[in-house]
């Protein structure tokens, strides 16, 4: 796997220019072409009782981006890569298809989805509807701080928490084409509180020692290529405690894989990928597992 | 003989502007929406002149450019440049994909920013065609 093409979704609110020069650092994992989107929602220029389509709108807010889009390019161009924009009217999720169709990009990067929890109970938050539909990974960019201060190392620190599903195989491969961009890594892994139920501490231990030993496998396998990686075996509920290590080992971003579960299920049900793309504070990057056929 | 002229630029309106102008004087306009069907176009159609974009999807101008300068069977085609993008930042990029691919491209001829009236990129057109 390798990252040579970004698409950066941008609604101009969160995610602007010091989000993506914060990615740059991806050029040392062979990046070299980024693809603008800038999705105008339908509604912001649909038909207006007595006003009827918001021609004009639309030209402003086209123009607007572009304007953006040039000023941004200029940059990227200057440094030998390549750019592309697209500025569409439409609905987000369709549009970032449409693209994804088109441009065969290795990584997205969106903002976090602005859906009211009550809109994401019903359609499921934009983020999660991308990872279900794609199996491209996501990083849900979001700002570090209340004066929305980009994390200038994005890379610095991750937090790679697995499950041991098969998604984690596709996240590892993922992780050593950024081998030239990493920090370091901290692996964790979340035994549930129902594992842990035996009155034997001798059964406890076991677990805890048969987990640690995969940790550490995996960590042994990262090393091999080059990059430094540590384990930490945590107990509880795993959404809280992968938010918990992330604040205990600073972490700069935290690497997911998503869940196989059916989207209904993971609407209802809930995963922990949804959750903590939706919910946590640190930057997530969400690597699909393989789409059921 | 009218001679042939590639409109290579993903916005619409600026296509149906530029081919607009061409068709007012009397030249066979073609169109390609970005820099990958602009190639195409360009091996298929063999235009006598490229009007191109550079912000575009699916390939730049930039690179497209600079590609056309420096393959032999199209270093001779001549280009004007009609795009947002600055003169400035495009010959700095020219310049590191120079260095990058050990090639050193000539300098656009002809350089229009947008917005651009029609007399002259009637004018620039004329120029290079006659």
């Amino acid at each position: 796997m390798e990252i040579k093409k970004l698409l950066f979704v941008t609604k101009f609110e969160g995610l602007c220019y010091d989000a993506l020069r914060s990615l740059l650092v991806l050029r040392k994992a062979d990046l070299e072409h980024v693809v603008f989107l800038n999705v105008i929602e339908r509604d912001k220029v649909a038909m207006k009782r007595g006003a009827g389509y918001l021609k004009e709108e639309e030209v402003k807010l086209k123009e607007t981006a572009n304007i953006r889009f040039i000023d941004w390019a200029e940059n990227l161009f200057e440094m030998g890569m390549e750019v592309g924009a697209y500025i569409e009217v439409s609905t987000l999720i369709p549009e970032i298809l449409k693209v994804i169709e088109k441009e065969s990009p290795d990584l997205i990067v969106i903002g976090r989805s602005h859906k009211s929890t009550l809109e994401q109970l019903y359609s499921g938050s934009d983020v999660n509807e991308l990872v279900r539909r794609t199996r491209i990974p996501i990083l849900v960019f979001k700002h570090m701080a209340e004066d929305k201060i980009v994390p200038e190392k994005l890379f610095e620190r991750l937090l790679f928490a697995t499950n041991w599903s098969e998604t984690v195989v596709r996240m590892v491969e993922y992780i050593k084409s950024m081998k030239n961009v990493i920090g370091e890594i901290h692996v964790i892994h979340v035994v549930k509180d129902s594992a842990l139920k035996s009155p034997d501490a001798h059964a406890v231990q076991k677990v805890r020692k048969s987990e640690r030993k995969r940790l550490d496998d995996l960590c042994d396998e990262l090393e091999e290529q080059g990059i430094k990686a540590r384990a930490h075996l945590y107990v509880g509920d795993p959404q809280k405690e992968i938010e918990k290590a992330a604040r205990e080992y600073q972490a700069s971003m935290i690497v997911l894989g998503s869940s196989d579960k059916a989207a209904i299920i993971e609407r209802w049900g809930g995963s922990i990928s949804r959750h903590m793309s939706d919910n946590s504070i640190f930057p997530c990057l969400i690597i699909p597992g393989k789409k059921e056929t | 003989m009218s001679k042939k002229v590639l409109v290579v630029d993903d916005d619409p309106d600026v296509r149906s502007f530029i081919v607009t102008v061409l068709e007012e004087n009397l030249y066979i306009p073609v169109i390609a929406q970005d820099g990958v069907e602009g190639l195409e176009k360009i091996e298929k159609e063999n235009p006598d002149l490229v009007i191109l974009d550079v912000l575009m999807p699916r390939g730049s101008g930039i690179r497209l450019y600079h590609h056309l300068k420096t393959d032999d069977r199209f270093s001779q085609l001549p280009i004007i440049m009609f795009t947002g993008i600055s003169l400035r930042s495009f010959l700095k990029s020219q310049k590191v994909l120079d260095e990058f691919k050990g090639a050193k491209v000539p300098e656009p001829d002809i350089y229009l920013e947008k917005p651009v009236d029609p007399e002259v990129l009637a004018e620039a057109v004329r120029k290079k065609l006659g």
